[in-house]
C-alpha cells in the first residue's frame, strides 16, 4: 500500500490554518507522526480517516483519492481516535462486535471468535461482559485498540494509542502493531510518546504549526542530534546557571548535586560527557534548535 | 448484501442501546405496569368490564394503542433527539463513522432500531391485552384489529416523530429547542389541532376516528390510510432529508441518490395523501354548502304531498339501480307548474315518465325538477315513475352540520368513532330516509327556516333484489319470491329504511304487535345472558309497551316494532326541525351493534355484580327475577326515558334522545302543519313527546342552566320569529321550540281545562293519525269543542318578544278538614306587574303515604340538617300528552294579582312553579313550605283563584336594598386573556350572563348564579366566586336619604328544603344532584364557610365575618352603624376558608 499526501491544506471556518501544504509519501509498515500540540496531527488524521474534508490537496491510497473512494478506504480502515472515553450502553464485547460487524465480519460465529481473540490479545477477555463505560481508562484504550484492529484492516490510524497504558501494555501494543506492520498493513501512529516511534516506526514525519518539518526515518532524525546531547554533573549553584541557559531533558539528584541531560549546539563548560542521542533527544533538539535555526536562516 | 447487513447491524445495536437507556426502561416498566392493570381493570372478568368497552372486540387493542401511542409519541421525541446529540457527544462514535457504511444505511438502521424497539413494546402490551381478551368471557377476539391498529396508529406516529426529531436536530442542532418544538407540536395536536382541517395535523391519530366495527370493519379505510400515510411518508421523507444533512462525509453516491429519490417520492406521497385528506374535508364542506345553497333557491317552491310510493331496488356492489313509482296530490292552494323532488345527489336520474310517456326533467345536484304534461291543479293527484342509479353521498344528509369532532363528538369512551349516515357496499347496505335514497317531495333543510319540516305520510311498497346470501330488512310485511324481497307497509309512514346484510331475525308477537330483532350472527349474546326470561318475554314486552302507552297517553300505532342492529359508526345529527333522530324510524329502532353504546346492555356483568351485592346484603332473588329486572332496566333506560346527555366544551348538552320511542307516539303518527307558522309541528312534538331537560345533577356539576332558563334568556332578545330568522344553532332552536310548545299547550289547557283538553286531544290525534292536519283545522275543531280559538293567539306567541314577570309572595299552608278527611290548603299570592299576560303552572311536592293525585312522580331521600336551597329541575313540568304532573295552570293578565289556593290530600313540602315563558329566572321556582298551621276551626276553603285589588307590596317601605342585579352593585370586570391564548386563538372560558352555581369549579370572576332561594325580583340571583386571598371583592352602595344609625343586613340564600329529588321517569340515568349552597348532608364538604363583609361607616371600616353554614336563611345582621349620606357601602371580599364566596343583597334599615 502506498499513501501519498499532496499539497494538503486545512483551514477551519474560524480561520485557523491547521495544515499547510503537507506533502508526504509512505508505504506499508508503521509510520509515525510527531509534533507538539497544535501541530495539526489530529486534522491530518481525520482527513486520512475520512472524517473530515481537506480544504485543498488530496490523500491518495494506492493512487486513489480517498475523498472520491471513501467506501474502499473505510473498508480497509481501523481507527483509534485520541479521545475514546464515552460509550453507549454496550458491553465490551458488544462494542467490539458492533465494530466488527460494520467492518465486514458478517458471519456471527466467526465474528464472535475474532472478538474474543482480540479481547484476549489486549487483555480484556476477563471483562468482556462488563459495560464498556465502566472500564478503567487503560482498559478503554485497549478496547479502542482492539476495535481498530478488528476486521483485518489494511490501514490502521491510531492517535495517541498508548496514552494511559502501563509499560507492559505499551510494549504489548507495540508488539501487536509491529507484528501487523509486517503483513502488508500500513499503520499511521500519531503520538507524543516519541519512544513509541523509535521502537516501531520505519518512517516518520514531524509536524509543527501545521507544517511538515521533517520526513524520513527516525534514525535520520536522531543523526541530527548526534554530538548535541550531553550529560552534566552539576553542583546546585551550577545547576541554577545551566537551567537558565540550556534545554534540560532530564534531571537526576546525586550526592554531589545534579546529573543533568541537555541538548545544545555546543559543548558546555561544565563537567560534561557526550551521550548517544535517542529519538527523544533528537525530537527536542530538532524542535528547539534545528527548527529555530531553520527559521532564522 | 452489505447494505442490509449494515442496516441490520446499526438497527440491532441502536435498539440495544436505547433499550438500556434509563428513560426507555422507566417508560417501558411504567407502560407495562399501567397497561397490565388497565387491561385487567377494564377488560378482564375481575375488572369493571364496562359494556361500552367490551362489547366490540376491536376496542381492546384500540384503547391500548391509542393511549400508549400518546405516551410513546412523546418518549420517541426525547430518544430520537437524544440520538443525534449522543452521536456528537460520544467520541467512540467516531470509530463507527469511519466504518464502511453509507449515511443512508446508518440513519435507516437507526430509524429501524428505534421503530423496532417501540413496536416491540407495543407488541408486548398488545399481547397482554390479547391474553385478557382471550380469557374474557364477553369479548370475542379480533386478531386483525391488533395488527391494523399497530400499523395505522403506531407506525406512522413513530416514524413521523423520528423523522421530525432527526430533521430538527440536524437543522437546529440544539436539543432543548428541538424538544420544545416537538413537545409543543405534540401538545398542540392533543389540545388544539387534533380535529382541525379534517385531521390533517393529527399525527398521533389522537382524534382520527379509527374505530373498527365488528360488522363492517373499518368504514373509512380510504380516509384512514390517506391520513396515516401522510405522516408515514412525511416521516420517511424527513428521515431521508436527514440522511442528506447528516454531518458525516457520505460514502456512496448511489445511496445519496437513493436518499434524494426517496425524499422526493415520500414527499410527493405525503403531498398526495395530505391533499386527499384535506380535500376530503374540504369537499365535505363544499358539498354541504352546495346543498344549502340549492335548497335556498327551492325553499319557497310548492311541493306536492306524496301519498304512495312503489320502489323497485336492485342492489349490486356499491351501487343501486332503482325505479320509484310515486303518487302525489297537490295540497297547495296554488297549482304546480313543476314537480320538485329531492334525491340524494349520488344518485343520477336517467328517466322520468308518467302514464307511459316520458317527461322532461332536470337534476341540479339533489333537486329533480319534472315538467308535467300540464300543471297540477290544487287538490288534483298525479303519478310519475323515476328511474335512477348510483351511490349515496352522505354529505347531503345533514347539510347544516359539519364533521367537526370538537363540536359534535361521537365517542365510545375516549375513542372517536366515525360518523356515518349511510352504508352502501357489496356486503352491507343501510339507507334511512335521511339519505333520500328515494325521491321525496320536499327539502331536507330549509335554510331560512331550519325549524321547518315537511312530513308526508306515504304508503310504501318495496321490491328489492340484492346479492345472494344477503337478507333484506325494511318496514312492513315481508315476502320473498322470484329472487326478490317484497315489503308492503301496513300503514303510511313518514319514511322508509332499507337495510341489507347478513341479518338473522327473531320475532316475538304479543298484543297484536310483532317485535322483531334483526341481528348479525354471533351478536345475539343477550339470549344467553337473559336465557331465564325467554318464556316470559312476551309478557314483559307487553307490560313495557303498556307502560309506554300510559306514559305517552296514546297507543302504539304500528303492527311491528323492529330493532335493527347497525354498525357502530351509524350516527345521526340532531335536527332543528324535529327532536327525532335518525336512529328512530317508523316501527323501527336502529340500535348500535351489540348494543355497544348502551351501558345497561352488559347483562352478564350486571347480573354478576347485582347478584353478588344481593348475597352480601342477605337479599334473596332468583336468577329469573334478576334477569327480568335487568331486562326492564335496559328497555326503560334505552327506549322509554332515553336520557342522552353529552358534554360539549365541558358543558352538558341535552341531545334529543336517540332510541327513545317517543316519536312513535307523535312524530311518526301525527303532523300539524301551518304555512304561516312552519315551526308548529316541532313545538307540538317537543311538548307531546316530553322532551326531557337537563337533570339537576348535571346542572350542579357543570354550572349550566336548565334549558327553559336558557330559552327565556334568548327570548328576551327577540320574538320567536326573530330568533328563528337569525338561524341560530340547533341547541338554541330546540330549547326555544320546547318552551314555546309548553306555553302553547298550557294556554290550551288553561282555556279548555286540563282534564277536558287531555281527553279530547288524545282522541283527536288518534282520529287523525297518519294524516297531516292544518293548524287552522285544529283551531276550528277546538273552537267547536271548547268555544275558543287559539289561532289568533299564535300571532303574539310567534311575533311578540315581551315577557310577563311573576312575583310569588305570602305562601301559607293550613291543615283543614274537608268532609271527614284531613286536607291541606296551600295558598300564595301571585302577581304579574308586567304589561303582557302570561301563564304559569303549579305543582306540589308532598310527603306522607297518601301522596298521590296530581303530584309529580318523585322519590324522596331524606337529607341532612342545615340549610338547603338548590334549584330542582322540573323542566318537564306540565309537558306531555296529558301533563298529569301539574296541579293548576294560572293565567295572569297584565298588572294582575291573585291569591291561588289548592287543597291537597297529603302534607305539602314544596310548591313548584313553572313560569314557562317569563322574565323569571329561574323559571322553575321551588318554594319550600316551612310551616303548616293547624287550623282549629276546621272549615273548608274553596279551591280557587281570588283576584286581589292592586299589586302586593313585596318590599318594606323605607328599607334600602341593593341586590346584585341593581346598579349599586359592582363586581369589577373580567381578566383579559393571556397573550398565549390570544396567539393560539384559544377562547378564555366564557361565562354566560347567568349560570347555575358550580360547586366544584367556581369561576375566578364574580359570576351571577341563579337559584330559587336567592334574593331578587324576577331574577333570583347572587354573585359567587372562587375563594381567594381577599384580593377581589364586590360592593353594594346606596344613596341614603338622611344620615343616622342604620341596621345593615346581608341576604343569605338558603331555604329549609333539604329534599333530594329524582324524577321517576328518568330511570336513574342521571347522577344524583349535587348539594346546594349550604347543603349540609356532609357539612365537612360544604364549599361555603366564612364570608367576610367590610362595612364602611363614619368611624371607619369594620370587618364582619358571617358563618354561612350557621347563618339563617334570609336577612342576617351585620350590625348597627352611623352612616352619613355618602358612606353607605358594604364590601364582600373573596377571602374565605371555604371553596366558594357568595354575595346576594344588602339591606340598610334606618334605626328608630
Amino acid at each position: 500500500m502506498k499513501i501519498e499526501i499532496q499539497g494538503l491544506n486545512k483551514i477551519y471556518p474560524n480561520g485557523n490554518h491547521a495544515l499547510k501544504d503537507i506533502n508526504l509519501e509512505f508505504g506499508h509498515g508503521m509510520f509515525g507522526l510527531l509534533g507538539p500540540n497544535g501541530a495539526g496531527k489530529p486534522s491530518l488524521m481525520k482527513i486520512i480517516v475520512t472524517l473530515m474534508k481537506p480544504t485543498s490537496g488530496a490523500v491518495y491510497i494506492d493512487g486513489k483519492d480517498i475523498q472520491k473512494h471513501r467506501k474502499e478506504l473505510r473498508k480497509m480502515l481501523g481507527y483509534l481516535p485520541q479521545d475514546f472515553r464515552f460509550f453507549t450502553s454496550l458491553k465490551t464485547w458488544e462494542f467490539l462486535d458492533y465494530s466488527g460487524s460494520l467492518a465486514g465480519l458478517r458471519n456471527r460465529k466467526e465474528r464472535i471468535a475474532e472478538v474474543d481473540r482480540l479481547l484476549d490479545q489486549v487483555g480484556l477477555l476477563e471483562v468482556r461482559d462488563r459495560q464498556a463505560n465502566r472500564l478503567s481508562g487503560g482498559m478503554k484504550r485497549r478496547l479502542g485498540i482492539a476495535q481498530a484492529l478488528i476486521g483485518y484492516p489494511r490501514l490502521i490510524v491510531v492517535d495517541e494509542p498508548t496514552t494511559g497504558l502501563d509499560p507492559d501494555e505499551r510494549i504489548r501494543f507495540r508488539n501487536i502493531l509491529s507484528q501487523l506492520s509486517r503483513n502488508d498493513v500500513t499503520i499511521i501512529l500519531s503520538t507524543h510518546i516519541v519512544g513509541d516511534i523509535s521502537s516501531t516506526c520505519q518512517g516518520m514525519a514531524l509536524l509543527n504549526r501545521g507544517e511538515l518539518v521533517f520526513n524520513g526515518a527516525p534514525e535520520n532524525l536522531i543523526k541530527h542530534a548526534e554530538g548535541h546531547v550531553f550529560k552534566l554533573n552539576l553542583t546546585p549553584y551550577e545547576y541554577e546557571n545551566v537551567k537558565e541557559t540550556y534545554n534540560i531533558i532530564s534531571t537526576i539528584p546525586v550526592d554531589t548535586g545534579w546529573e543533568v541531560q541537555i541538548v545544545a549546539d555546543e559543548r558546555p563548560d561544565f563537567n560534561t560527557s557526550d551521550i548517544i542521542p535517542n529519538i527523544e533527544h533528537a525530537y527536542v533538539y530538532y524542535m528547539e534548535h534545528k527548527m529555530h535555526a531553520d527559521i532564522s536562516e | 448484501m452489505p447494505f442490509l447487513h449494515n442496516i441490520r447491524t446499526v438497527a440491532r445495536y441502536e435498539a440495544k442501546t436505547l433499550r438500556r437507556s434509563w428513560f426507555f426502561r422507566l417508560f417501558s416498566i411504567g407502560a407495562l405496569t399501567i397497561f397490565t392493570f388497565m387491561n385487567i381493570g377494564m377488560f378482564s372478568p375481575i375488572g369493571d368490564e364496562s359494556w361500552i368497552m367490551v362489547s366490540i372486540s376491536s376496542t381492546i387493542p384500540l384503547v391500548n394503542l391509542y393511549l400508549l401511542n400518546i405516551g410513546q409519541a412523546i418518549i420517541v421525541i426525547f430518544l430520537a433527539a437524544d440520538f443525534l446529540k449522543r452521536d456528537k457527544k460520544l467520541d467512540t462514535n467516531e470509530v463507527l463513522y469511519t466504518r464502511s457504511m453509507s449515511n443512508f444505511e446508518y440513519l435507516t438502521g437507526k430509524t429501524i432500531g428505534i421503530l423496532r424497539l417501540f413496536l416491540g413494546l407495543d407488541i408486548i402490551i398488545l399481547s397482554i391485552a390479547l391474553i385478557i381478551n382471550i380469557i374474557s368471557k364477553v369479548m370475542t377476539v379480533d386478531i386483525l384489529a391488533y395488527l391494523w391498529y399497530l400499523l395505522i396508529i403506531c407506525v406512522p406516529t413513530i416514524v413521523f416523530s423520528l423523522g421530525l426529531a432527526f430533521m430538527l436536530m440536524s437543522v437546529i442542532r440544539n436539543q432543548a429547542v428541538t424538544f420544545l418544538i416537538l413537545l409543543g407540536f405534540a401538545a398542540l395536536d392533543i389540545f388544539w389541532l387534533w380535529y382541525r382541517a379534517g385531521f390533517i395535523f393529527d399525527y398521533m391519530a389522537f382524534g382520527l376516528p379509527v374505530f373498527k366495527s365488528g360488522i363492517i370493519g373499518f368504514d373509512n379505510p380510504g380516509f384512514i390510510l390517506n391520513q396515516r400515510f401522510l405522516f408515514l411518508f412525511l416521516g420517511l421523507a424527513l428521515v431521508f432529508a436527514t440522511v442528506l444533512l447528516f454531518k458525516r462525509l457520505p460514502q456512496s453516491k448511489l445511496h445519496t441518490g437513493i436518499s434524494v429519490v426517496l425524499l422526493v417520492v415520500f414527499t410527493a406521497g405525503a403531498v398526495i395523501c395530505g391533499y386527499n385528506t384535506f380535500s376530503s374535508w374540504k369537499n365535505n364542506i363544499d358539498e354541504r354548502n352546495l346543498v344549502v345553497e340549492i335548497n335556498r333557491k327551492f325553499e319557497n317552491t310548492p311541493f306536492p304531498r306524496m301519498t304512495d310510493a312503489s320502489l323497485d331496488i336492485r342492489h349490486s356492489g356499491y351501487n343501486l339501480e332503482a325505479s320509484a313509482h310515486l303518487k302525489f296530490i297537490n295540497d297547495n292552494d296554488e297549482k304546480l307548474m313543476h314537480y320538485v323532488f329531492s334525491l340524494n345527489p349520488g344518485l343520477v336520474v336517467s328517466d322520468v315518465s308518467s302514464n307511459g310517456g316520458a317527461l322532461n326533467f332536470t337534476q341540479t345536484n339533489h333537486i329533480v325538477e319534472i315538467d308535467p304534461v300540464k300543471p297540477l291543479e290544487s287538490g288534483e293527484t298525479d303519478s310519475v315513475i323515476v328511474s335512477y342509479s348510483g351511490s349515496i353521498k352522505e354529505t347531503f344528509c345533514y347539510p347544516d352540520h359539519t364533521e367537526n369532532y370538537n363540536e359534535s363528538p361521537y365517542r365510545i369512551e375516549m375513542l372517536n368513532v366515525n360518523k356515518r349516515q349511510a352504508f352502501l357496499s357489496d356486503s352491507y347496505v343501510l339507507l334511512t330516509p335521511e339519505t333520500y335514497w328515494y325521491p321525496f317531495a320536499g327539502l331536507n333543510y330549509y335554510p331560512s327556516n331550519p325549524a321547518r319540516i315537511k312530513v308526508d305520510f306515504t304508503k310504501f311498497s318495496l321490491r328489492v333484489k340484492t346479492e345472494p346470501g344477503l337478507s333484506v330488512v325494511s318496514q312492513g310485511k315481508k315476502r320473498s319470491g322470484d329472487g326478490y324481497d317484497y315489503f308492503t307497509a301496513d300503514s303510511p309512514v313518514t319514511g322508509l329504511t332499507l337495510a341489507i346484510g347478513n341479518y338473522l331475525s327473531d320475532t316475538v308477537r304479543t298484543d297484536s304487535v310483532s317485535y322483531i330483532t334483526h341481528y348479525f350472527p354471533g351478536n345475539d349474546y343477550y339470549k344467553k345472558d337473559l336465557s331465564e326470561i325467554r318464556d316470559t318475554l312476551p309478557l314483559l314486552i307487553s307490560g313495557i309497551m303498556r307502560e309506554l302507552e300510559t306514559n305517552f297517553s296514546t297507543t302504539y300505532p304500528f303492527g311491528t316494532l323492529s330493532l335493527l342492529e347497525v354498525p357502530v359508526q351509524f350516527y345521526s345529527y340532531p335536527r332543528m326541525s324535529t327532536q327525532t333522530r335518525a336512529e328512530l324510524q317508523p316501527s323501527m329502532v336502529l340500535v348500535p351493534e351489540r348494543l355497544s353504546t348502551l351501558q345497561n346492555a352488559g347483562f352478564r356483568k350486571r347480573f354478576t355484580r347485582q347478584k353478588r351485592n344481593m348475597i352480601r346484603n342477605n337479599q334473596v332473588i332468583t336468577d329469573k327475577e334478576l334477569q327480568v329486572r335487568l331486562f326492564n332496566d335496559f328497555i326503560r333506560n334505552t327506549f322509554i326515558s332515553g336520557t342522552n346527555f353529552r358534554f360539549v366544551n365541558g358543558m352538558p348538552v341535552n341531545e334529543p334522545t336517540r332510541y327513545r320511542l317517543g316519536p312513535s307516539f307523535y312524530f311518526f303518527k301525527n303532523n300539524f302543519y301551518s304555512t304561516e307558522y312552519p315551526v308548529i309541528n316541532a313545538t307540538f312534538e317537543s311538548h307531546l313527546q316530553k322532551v326531557s331537560a337537563l337533570q339537576p345533577g348535571f346542572i350542579g356539576i357543570s354550572g349550566g342552566l336548565p334549558d327553559n332558563d336558557k330559552a327565556n334568556l334568548i327570548l328576551r332578545n327577540g320574538s320567536f320569529r326573530d330568533i328563528l330568522a337569525k338561524n341560530p344553532g340547533g341547541d338554541t332552536i330546540r330549547i326555544i321550540v320546547t318552551v314555546k310548545g309548553d306555553y302553547l299547550f298550557n294556554l290550551l289547557r288553561s282555556k279548555a281545562g286540563i282534564e277536558e283538553f287531555n281527553v279530547w286531544f288524545r282522541k283527536y290525534i288518534d282520529d287523525h293519525k297518519f294524516t297531516s292536519v292544518d293548524i287552522r283545522k285544529l283551531n276550528d275543531d277546538i273552537n267547536k269543542e271548547f268555544g275558543f280559538e287559539f289561532y289568533p293567539y299564535l300571532s303574539n306567541w310567534f311575533n311578540r318578544k315581551e315577557q310577563p314577570g311573576f312575583l310569588f309572595t305570602d305562601i301559607q299552608a293550613n291543615e283543614i278538614v274537608v268532609g271527614d278527611r284531613l286536607r291541606y290548603l296551600v295558598s300564595f299570592v301571585a302577581s304579574n306587574p308586567e304589561p303582557v299576560a302570561g301563564i304559569f303552572n303549579v305543582s306540589f311536592r308532598t310527603g306522607g303515604p297518601s301522596a298521590g293525585g296530581r303530584q309529580m312522580t318523585i322519590d324522596f331521600i331524606q337529607g341532612g340538617g342545615g340549610g338547603g336551597g338548590r334549584s330542582i329541575s322540573i323542566s318537564s313540568q306540565g309537558r306531555g300528552m296529558d301533563a298529569s304532573d301539574i296541579s293548576k295552570i294560572v293565567v295572569m293578565e297584565p298588572g294582575e294579582a291573585k291569591r291561588i289556593k289548592r287543597i291537597l290530600d297529603s302534607e305539602p313540602r314544596t310548591v313548584m312553579i313553572n313560569t314557562i315563558f317569563a322574565r323569571n329566572l329561574p323559571g322553575e321556582i321551588t318554594i319550600p313550605i316551612t310551616e303548616i298551621k293547624k287550623s282549629k276551626n276546621k272549615t273548608a276553603e274553596d279551591e280557587d283563584e281570588e283576584k286581589l285589588d292592586g299589586l302586593p307590596e313585596i318590599f318594606n317601605r323605607g328599607d334600602l336594598i341593593v341586590d346584585n342585579e341593581d346598579q349599586g352593585f359592582n363586581a369589577g370586570s373580567m381578566q383579559p386573556p393571556s397573550p398565549l391564548k390570544k396567539l393560539l386563538r384559544v377562547k378564555a372560558r366564557t361565562y354566560d350572563e347567568y349560570e347555575n352555581i358550580n360547586m366544584f369549579w367556581a369561576p375566578e370572576i364574580w359570576q351571577k348564579a341563579i337559584q330559587s332561594s336567592y334574593y331578587g325580583k324576577y331574577i333570583l340571583s347572587s354573585a359567587y366566586t372562587r375563594k381567594g386571598a381577599g384580593d377581589r371583592s364586590v360592593t353594594w352602595s346606596v344613596k341614603l336619604y338622611e344620615p343616622g344609625y342604620y341596621d345593615i343586613y346581608c341576604y343569605i340564600g338558603k331555604s329549609g328544603d333539604r329534599v333530594v329529588v329524582r324524577t321517576g321517569i328518568s330511570g336513574g340515568a342521571a347522577p344524583p344532584p349535587p348539594p346546594g349552597p349550604g347543603e349540609t348532608g356532609n357539612s365537612g364538604d360544604s364549599p361555603f364557610r366564612d364570608m367576610h363583609y367590610k362595612i364602611y361607616h363614619d368611624e371607619g371600616i369594620d370587618e364582619i365575618m358571617i358563618d354561612f353554614e350557621n347563618a339563617e336563611a334570609g336577612w342576617n345582621s351585620l350590625g348597627r352603624y352611623y352612616l352619613s349620606d355618602d358612606t353607605a357601602k358594604v364590601e364582600l371580599t373573596n377571602q374565605s376558608a371555604g371553596r366558594i364566596v357568595l354575595g346576594d343583597a344588602i339591606r340598610w334599615v334606618k334605626a328608630n
